[in-house]
């Protein structure tokens, strides 16, 4: 007998003439019609990767103009170099009022500023401007 | 309409048109898996039962492979789950069982039309026939077609291992057979 080395591994089988041909187109007319388990894929599925950017581009478009309407200048405040200086020294002061200008005083802020005057110059100016000595003497 | 060419790959044939890519499979690996099957089953109108099966599941079942590379493997474990039903199935009613097989080569009249064999492929076939079901399978699929066990490992859901022990049993008592007559 025969070692399996020996024996050809050649398929000793054989098939009817045109078989192979007439079992394809066989088979591929049965499946025609048959459902599978593929998904169909709709409108939806389609479109899905265009909608997904469109939507990512809305929420930036969205977010940016978000930051710039919460982070950037404020166009209803005049910015300090708008400000010309006479209106802001004019506005200085006519805003100040009386008490504020007695407090400076009352605390000295405007001490340094007053020259050294003493007494005799003050009456003596007061005189000048026809003041009585006793009211001077009164008051000082 | 679109043109499919030889050079096409079935992956993205499929994707652009279903019953173009299946015919593409049907065209390309109908042949291999009969003589697949047939070399399980034997007889060729069970190998054709069992073939069209095959193609119809895959047809049903299509959207369960992913690329082409799982597409081979993934065909001949079908068509390898069919012929072993169609076997069991004859175990249980057919009037001929696989055991019987054996005479049927040279006896019927079948045997004679649809087997061109020599004596000694007889008798591999006969001995073949003795082999357990899975040691039958490997051996059939190593011997005759030189798969690879990493290919049978994925169509049989088997270590490869295991089945290089079982094509070793296999061709241990297949030679014992041969050796006896």
């Amino acid at each position: 007998m025969k070692n399996l080395n020996e024996i050809t591994n050649k398929s000793p089988f054989k098939v009817p003439e045109n078989y192979f041909e007439e079992f394809n187109r066989r088979i591929i007319n049965s499946t025609s019609g048959l459902p599978n388990n593929i998904k169909k894929i709709g409108l939806y599925d389609r479109f899905k990767p265009y909608l997904l950017i469109a939507a990512s581009v809305t929420i930036l478009v969205f977010l940016s103009f978000a930051a710039i309407k919460l982070l950037g200048p404020d166009k209803n405040k005049l910015q300090l170099s708008e400000v010309v200086n006479s209106e802001f020294s004019e506005s200085v002061i006519n805003d100040l009022d009386i008490s504020t200008l007695e407090e400076n005083v009352a605390a000295g802020v405007m001490n340094e500023d007053v020259p050294d005057v003493s007494k005799t110059d003050i009456i003596d100016y007061l005189l000048k401007d026809n003041i009585e000595i006793s009211d001077i003497y009164e008051q000082l | 309409m679109s043109i499919i060419k030889p050079e096409d790959n079935i992956s993205d044939v499929l994707k652009m048109d279903l019953n173009k890519g299946f015919r593409l499979i049907v065209e390309k690996y109908s042949q291999r898996l009969y003589w697949h099957i047939r070399r399980l089953v034997i007889l060729h109108e069970d190998a054709d039962d069992a073939l069209q099966n095959t193609f119809i599941n895959a047809w049903k079942s299509m959207g369960d492979f992913r690329n082409e590379s799982s597409l081979y493997t993934w065909l001949y474990t079908i068509a390898t789950n069919e012929a072993l039903t169609l076997i069991n199935k004859r175990k249980r009613n057919a009037a001929i069982s696989i055991d019987e097989l054996g005479s049927f080569f040279t006896d019927s009249h079948e045997g004679n039309t649809y087997f061109d064999g020599d004596e000694a492929q007889v008798k591999l076939q006969n001995a073949i026939l003795q082999l357990p079901e899975k040691q039958r399978i490997v051996f059939n699929l190593k011997y005759f077609e030189d798969m690879t066990y990493e290919e049978m490992s994925k169509i049989t859901m088997t270590s490869e291992g295991a089945l290089k022990a079982s094509y070793h049993h296999a061709v241990k008592k297949i030679e014992k057979i041969l050796g006896k007559d």
